[in-house]
């Protein structure tokens, strides 16, 4: 599984943390902010973009609170980000909505709980089946 | 205030508790449903709430689904809606203040009845802090979807998966 991964500035080093440790379990990475972005819109949205042009399988947002990337992202017509605090959103969101990104805030989780919510998201697969429905309408929206 | 809310059929008790708490504060409450548990779909209820806090029929919105994801989602999915999906009070607070968000969701099985309330609280009762910097960044956010007709207040978009539903197109 690729993984596409960025950050704004305050992200930042939060990014560089999961990056290392996703590259030590063998993830493929592709950071789309090798420098931090100007916000959380550019980091987002470049983001997004690797996911819907196929260049990821999963994405990872890093900025202060991790709702602003959630925000940014899902105006994108075809996005679906979910903006985690613990490991049993980051599982269900997988699961259920068939999250193509999440989004962590450096602010609000440290590092540790970040790296559990990285691997309860990628940990799992997406159900399918009767939530298809809903995810078929939200990709349909904006 | 009037405030709209909307959930799904998973989190349909909690809703009603927000809505008693709203009422008690003297908040009048649009509930768009679902009001039962009966199997529905999230993206239904978030776009109804978008709608009305969009259009300005309601002040703000508050929407719940079991993670709080999917009906965000739905919501941030709709013209002039900025939405936060939140899980404790400071997260809130700052989303109001620097990005002046019109709606917010939560998981109505992951963040507990007290917690709910606070967030809650600080959501209606935080202002919007402008400065040159956080106008600059709403304005880029509302710039990146276009506007859709086709979508906007349109009862019957999502017919054609409500159809297929109704076929047994969707099942497990």
């Amino acid at each position: 599984m690729k993984i596409a991964l960025g950050s704004d500035k305050k992200g930042f080093e939060l990014k560089e943390t999961i990056k290392k440790y996703l590259q030590d379990k063998g993830y493929v990475v592709l950071d789309v902010t090798e420098e931090p972005a100007e916000d959380f819109i550019d980091s987002s949205t470049a983001v997004s973009q690797a996911i819907l042009e196929g260049k990821a399988d999963r994405g990872l947002m890093f900025d202060e609170y991790g709702a602003g990337s959630f925000m940014a992202s899902n105006k994108i017509k075809g996005m679906i980000t979910a903006n985690v605090t613990e490991e049993r959103t980051a599982h269900m969101t997988t699961e259920h909505n068939g999250a193509k990104a999440i989004a962590i805030g450096s602010g609000i989780v440290g590092p540790a709980l970040a790296k559990s919510i990285v691997d309860s998201y990628l940990d799992i697969e997406y159900a399918g089946g009767r939530h298809q429905v809903r995810v078929d309408m939200l990709e349909k929206m904006i | 205030m009037i405030i709209a809310i909307g959930n799904d059929h998973i989190v349909t008790d909690v809703k009603i508790d927000i809505s008693n708490f709203l009422k008690e504060q003297g908040h009048e409450v649009i509930d768009v449903g679902a009001y039962d548990t009966s199997r529905t779909h999230y993206p239904i209820y978030g776009k109804k709430v978008g709608e009305l806090v969009g259009d300005g029929i309601a002040d703000r919105g508050i929407v719940l689904c079991g993670t709080g994801v999917g009906i965000t989602v739905a919501a941030n999915k709709n013209e002039g809606v900025r939405a936060a999906l939140v899980s404790n009070a400071a997260i809130t607070r700052y989303m109001k203040e620097e990005l002046d968000i019109n709606v917010i969701g939560f998981g109505g099985t992951t963040v507990g009845k007290f917690l709910a309330e606070d967030i809650v609280s600080v959501f209606l009762n935080t202002e919007y802090k402008e400065t040159a910097e956080n106008k600059k960044l709403i304005e880029k956010i509302n710039a990146i979807a276009p506007k859709n007709s086709e979508q906007h207040d349109n009862p019957e978009f999502f017919k054609k998966e409500l159809d297929l539903w109704d076929e047994g197109f969707y099942h497990d």
